[in-house]
């Protein structure tokens, strides 16, 4: 009996702490890029999975082939000679939420955050820092953020067309 | 009126073909139309048999289906709009964390869970633990 007990007080402490942490997830996020120079260059990926976390863990992977712009042509340029989409699939990045302690998820309202970790994009790995925001509705929440991406920081030989695009992040979570 | 010479107006015909040629080229560029799967014929798999591919060995399902159309026959697991309002249908796999993830170019209609359809699009990839990508899809049936 008292074993029986053990088991039951167990089992209640690994319950709680799975239920400690609560992960917010979509398949379907969106991330826009587009050209300060340029206004024909930009382009849009609405297959953006991202996880976030409430211990303030924050990661987003999308397919280099998932963007889509207006002219096929620059599509096909983007793909095949500048992201080399086929040797390189995917760009992930995998980053906390720095100043975790102004978050509540579980109050509705709008939050200033700051993301920092490894953006991995064109087989190239570097760390950046972006300020965003997040926002939380009916306990759900969305993160929306933008920052600067230099193309040769990546090894994307992209000068003839934009040396750095303005990346535009928006997601809502389940 | 002074009569042109024999070089002169052959050097007029050549600029105007070359702006021509520079005009048609750059119109051709700016019109050239987007990927249609519509009339292709797809790489007919399960959804299981694909998520099967990627896991065992992505290097080798990129190249095999990367870029190429698929068209997957399955049980509808879930239906969504993404945020430019497109309707996205969820085919599941064994893994419960993984779903074939696949966006409608068009507007399918009414789809509901568990109902069987065929699906045909363009295959981007696969994100680990989370999904396979098909997009510009059509319904098939």
């Amino acid at each position: 009996m008292k074993f029986f007990f053990s088991c039951i007080i167990a089992m209640l402490f690994v319950v709680n702490a799975a239920d400690a942490q609560k992960i917010f997830a979509t398949r379907n996020g969106q991330i826009n890029f587009s050209s300060p120079s340029d206004q024909d260059v930009k382009a849009v990926n609405n297959e953006v999975t991202s996880r976030l976390a409430d211990n303030g863990q924050i990661t987003f992977s999308l397919l280099i082939k998932g963007f889509k712009f207006k002219l096929a042509e620059m599509q096909e340029h983007f793909n095949d000679q500048y992201l080399e989409s086929t040797k390189f699939p995917r760009a992930d990045f995998k980053g906390n939420i720095v100043n975790l302690a102004d978050v509540n998820f579980s109050k509705d309202g709008s939050y200033k955050v700051s993301v920092k970790g490894d953006l991995t994009l064109h087989g190239v790995t570097k760390s950046i820092t972006a300020n965003g925001t997040i926002e939380i509705k009916a306990g759900k929440p969305s993160a929306s953020c933008q920052f600067v991406i230099v193309m040769k920081d990546f090894s994307v030989n992209a000068s003839s067309v934009t040396e750095k695009v303005n990346v535009d992040i928006s997601c809502q979570y389940q | 009126m002074r009569r042109w010479k024999t070089w002169q107006k052959t050097i007029l015909i050549l600029v105007v073909l070359g702006i021509l040629a520079a005009g048609s080229y750059a119109l051709y560029v700016y019109y050239k139309p987007h990927r249609d799967v519509t009339n292709e014929k797809g790489v007919q798999l399960s959804a299981q048999n694909l998520y099967d591919a990627f896991k065992t060995n992505e290097a080798d399902a990129n190249t095999r289906y990367l870029d190429k159309a698929i068209e997957l026959t399955g049980e509808v697991g879930a239906v969504t709009k993404n945020q430019d309002g497109n309707t996205v249908v969820d085919f599941k796999t064994n893994d419960p964390m993984v779903v074939i993830n696949c966006t409608f170019k068009t507007d399918p209609g009414t789809l509901t869970p568990g109902q069987t359809i065929t699906f045909k699009g363009i295959c981007t990839g696969y994100i680990p633990d989370a999904n396979v990508v098909i997009n510009e899809g059509v319904l098939v049936k």
